[in-house]
């Protein structure tokens, strides 16, 4: 039931709507003249469609309109006005997604980006079409594009946005001369806000193809500079129009554009850093062809934290390509030089050095043959002549790894990213790094010792040269190791000139055609020792020299090595004569020879004495090889008066005959080894049986004892395969 | 922090040598003398003795091994003795005494106690080293000796006994009759055992 007061309250409402409608005019003309200006206006601005001619809107009294417009505001209908509007533009948006589709449809099949131009214009068209005028003020402007944008924005399909991408990639190889419009149509239909990511990305990824396409694999010369240029004049000129519409003058557009060249930049930095990590392990190879290369990472890498993650690639390419049984020990020792190398130039304080070298030192350590070749290669015994040191590095004294000097006023903090066994190795050379992989640098003059004893022994035929030669590279090592490392290498050396010396003088004495090399026994390493002794006029020659040699020196005896040397030898046969230059065994089997025609492999290794039977074999073999022996039956062989001919070898030598000598290093294992079991030996024999854990304790005793007890009971076990030893309950006793 | 503080901290010396007296020196320097012999003993290879001490805190007790010479009444049986230094080893012998009961002129068959030139040491004759009889053979110990020379000495000993100053005088009155001596020699022996 309407109470009074509510008519009356409706009435009063009525009333105030229907005068602010018809104003002050009288009667209703006031609603009439309203009407018709409200007709006019949505008239004006309903959405039409452009695509249809009919539909074109005629061209408005632009007077009228603003009259009317006018009006409306006057009763302060405009939202009303301004809703109706925007509904209007939601109802006839499927105009424009009809549109769209189109376009798409058209890009999709030729894959054209002016298609996506065109579409973009067309939108623009569109939406200026439907644009009313600036009169109505910014808000009713503002509200128009937000909804157009908005209903725009939420019905792009998704293959828009491909095809947006292609259309900014489009413009940027090479610079297309429509990019003023386009972009800005793109800011009218706010494709630019919106997509913003998209375009960004357009450009990190012609930064990043870019990157690949001129710098992969071209380590000679830094890229960085290039690149530089090259974003400078490429993708800046680019970024202008997005990054800064708004700019008057350089100093603007500078402002504008620096935080997005930055990330620019970054992004650049980041690419040519990720690609040089990448190719890390070959620009190491290629080192020193690939100094820019090192120089660009070393720049990049302070631009971008990428640390991490080039120790990670350079340690896995060298498990993958380097620490494998198949690399050489040579070239794992090249590679870790240039590694150091490189490296050093890339980080100075050498932090990522020690994160990379720790698996390759450790690998190297593993190496039978590393001392060896380190050492080789010191001495410059080295065939590929591919030195490990840089000639021109100063020689200086191996380093030792040195505590923090409290004092040093330069001391700088260890890297954030050190771990905690990172030693600051401060930049020393190439040798003492490479010593550095063993404890001791005993283990390296040992190998020197044998290396060099190995080389002095082959010098043949008074080519004092070679042992001039020797006597440089053991002064060079002299300041590496120092003076008293050395000392029995001068003594070998000293035995070789010594030698000559004393060979002159026997000579002088009574000429022989023998011509030892007397070394003398403490000094030299080891030689294995053989049982040969030299048959026939071998044996009359070393007599009478050894008996010249006593009465010049008559504290010393000789003691011949006879299965170290050469002989030259010429053989008289009955139709030819064979000079040849072959090591003993060889002359004393083929001295036997010229006692009788056919001997047997058993004879034969009577007849000098005991000898390997594989090398005897080999001797043989080169004799056969050289036609002078024939085997006719298995074992039984034949001196060839006559030349015959050659017939199809009967036996190859067998394969690997030449042990390679025992490296020190080994050699010392197995010392360590024999000294612990004297020691065990002793303790069981004196204690009788023993657990294990009290002959690890007992071990304390032996000088230098390092095993585990796991590598005891290893030791242990392997002495009960040999029968050495007895285990019974866990009690360990001697087997006797 | 580990790393921080043990890097921060001056290198410390050993708070041991602190406490440094002339006898522990004097320790060192014998426990190093001790160990160079061991290290020789075992290094040599002498066919029939052997040494070591008794356990790895104490390098001044070994238990040794003698195994009697070939072509002596003492062949094929092995004889354990102790060794024990004094801590002025090496200018005062060691003191020395079969463990295994050694029917011998010159060896106490209760004791063990051993009569041998060497080990005398003249003013400060030791419990188990009986008094020589014989005044000429005095004063023999010297610090060149070594527990190699003195088994050495040992093993010769079994088979040349001091039959001029015997101290088992039994066994000096049957030495020249090998088939009683042998019987007496078995009679006492007990095999060494493995036993530790």
């Amino acid at each position: 039931m309407a109470t009074a007061a509510l008519r009356s309250q409706v009435a009063a409402k009525w009333h105030e709507s229907f005068s602010r409608l018809n104003r002050t005019e009288p009667g209703i003309t006031g609603l009439i003249s309203f009407s018709q200006a409200w007709n006019i206006a949505t008239e004006y601005l309903h959405p039409r469609d452009i695509t249809d001619p009919m539909a074109v809107k005629k061209p408005a009294d632009l007077a009228s309109v603003k009259v009317a417009f006018d009006m409306i505001n006057r009763s302060r209908r405009l939202p009303v006005m301004l809703e109706t509007f925007l509904d209007d533009i939601c109802n006839q948006y499927h105009l424009i997604t009809r549109d769209i589709q189109k376009y798409l449809a058209q890009y999709e099949e030729s894959g054209d980006t002016t298609v996506m131009l065109r579409l973009v214009f067309r939108l623009v068209e569109w939406f200026r079409a439907w644009s009313p005028i600036d009169e109505l003020g910014p808000t009713i402007r503002g509200a128009y594009t937000l909804t157009f944008q908005t209903q725009l924005f939420s019905i792009l399909p998704p293959g828009f946005v491909a095809g947006f991408k292609a259309l900014c990639a489009s413009t940027l190889v090479p610079v297309a001369q429509h990019t003023p419009e386009m972009w800005d149509a793109f800011e009218v239909l706010g494709l630019t806000d919106r997509y913003e990511g998209i375009i960004a990305s357009v450009g990190y990824e012609r930064i990043e193809e870019y990157v690949r396409e001129t710098c992969t694999g071209k380590w000679d010369k830094p890229c960085l500079e290039g690149l530089r240029a090259w974003m400078t004049s490429q993708i800046v000129p680019w970024m202008l129009p997005m990054y800064a519409k708004g700019a008057v003058n350089t100093e603007d557009a500078r402002g504008m554009l620096q935080n997005v060249g930055s990330r620019f930049d970054f992004h650049m930095n980041k690419t040519l850093c990720d690609l040089r990590t990448s190719e890390i392990f070959d620009i190491i190879i290629d080192f020193p062809d690939s100094m820019g290369a090192l120089q660009d990472l070393k720049e990049c890498l302070q631009r971008v934290d990428q640390r991490a993650s080039l120790v990670q690639a350079l340690r896995k390419a060298n498990r993958k390509r380097l620490l494998h049984p198949g690399a050489d020990t040579k070239l794992i020792l090249t590679q870790y030089v240039a590694t150091i190398r490189c490296l050093r130039i890339v980080d100075p304080p050498g932090v990522l050095l020690f994160k990379v070298a720790d698996p390759i030192r450790r690998y190297l350590r593993e190496r039978p043959d590393t001392i060896r070749s380190i050492v080789a290669n010191l001495v410059g015994d080295d065939d590929s002549g591919d030195a490990l040191v840089d000639e021109n590095e100063p020689i200086q004294p191996l380093q030792q790894l040195e505590a923090d000097d409290y004092n040093d006023p330069n001391w700088d903090p260890e890297p954030i990213d050190a771990g905690p066994d990172f030693r600051t190795n401060k930049p020393s050379d190439v040798i003492s790094t490479l010593v550095s992989i063993y404890d001791s640098k005993d283990l390296f003059v040992k190998e020197l010792q044998v290396l060099l004893a190995q080389r002095l022994l082959a010098i043949t035929d008074d080519n004092f040269e070679k042992v001039e030669k020797e006597r440089r590279n053991i002064e060079i090592l002299k300041i590496r190791f120092g003076e008293a490392a050395l000392q029995v290498c001068e003594v070998m050396l000293r035995d070789m000139t010594d030698s000559k010396r004393i060979d002159g003088h026997v000579q002088s004495q009574k000429a022989s055609i023998v011509h030892p090399t007397i070394i003398s026994r403490h000094f030299w390493p080891s030689l294995e020792s053989s049982d040969i002794v030299m048959p026939g006029q071998f044996q009359a020659l070393q007599t009478d020299y050894a008996k010249e040699f006593s009465t010049f020196k008559p504290d010393k005896k000789l003691r011949w090595l006879p299965h170290l040397g050469t002989v030259h030898l010429e053989l008289q046969l009955e139709d030819r004569t064979i000079e040849a230059d072959v090591p003993p065994l060889e002359a004393a089997f083929i001295e036997l020879f010229s006692d009788k025609n056919v001997w047997t492999m058993d004879e034969l290794v009577a007849g000098v004495g005991a000898v390997d039977r594989t090398a005897a074999l080999k001797a043989l073999i080169t004799w056969i090889d050289l036609g002078v022996l024939k085997e006719d039956q298995e074992n039984t062989f034949r001196l060839l008066e006559l030349q015959e001919e050659a017939a199809p070898a009967a036996r190859t030598a067998p394969a690997a005959i030449e042990a390679p000598a025992v490296s020190a290093a080994q050699q010392q294992q197995a010392d360590q080894m024999r000294l612990y079991w004297k020691f065990i030996e002793g303790m069981l024999t004196n204690l009788g049986a023993l657990p294990l854990d009290r002959i690890q304790t007992m071990l304390r005793f032996a000088p230098g004892y390092d095993q585990t007890p796991e590598q005891l009971a290893a030791f242990m076990e392997a002495a009960r395969r040999e029968g050495l030893v007895v285990g019974r309950d866990g009690m360990w006793k001697l087997n006797r | 922090m580990e790393q921080l503080t043990s890097s921060l901290a001056p290198p410390r010396p050993n708070p041991k040598p602190s406490v440094t007296n002339s006898s522990q020196q004097v320790a060192g320097s014998v426990a190093k003398r001790l160990t160079n012999e061991l290290m020789t003993l075992m290094m040599s290879s002498s066919p029939g003795i052997s040494a070591f001490p008794k356990n790895d805190g104490n390098l001044f007790e070994w238990a040794g091994t003698i195994e009697g010479p070939a072509e002596t009444i003492y062949a094929g049986l092995t004889f354990r003795i102790s060794i024990s230094f004094p801590p002025n080893y090496p200018y005062v012998a060691p003191a020395i005494k079969f463990d295994t009961p050694c029917f011998h002129p010159n060896v106490d068959i209760a004791s063990g106690a051993i009569c041998l030139d060497i080990l005398q040491v003249g003013r400060t004759p030791r419990v188990f080293v009986a008094l020589t009889h014989d005044p000429t053979i005095k004063d023999k110990w010297s610090a060149v000796y070594s527990v190699q020379t003195i088994l050495l000495s040992l093993q010769s000993l079994l088979g040349e006994p001091n039959n001029a100053s015997p101290l088992n005088t039994d066994a000096s009155a049957v030495w020249d009759t090998p088939e009683v001596f042998k019987t007496q020699l078995m009679k006492h022996y007990r095999p060494v055992k493995d036993a530790a």
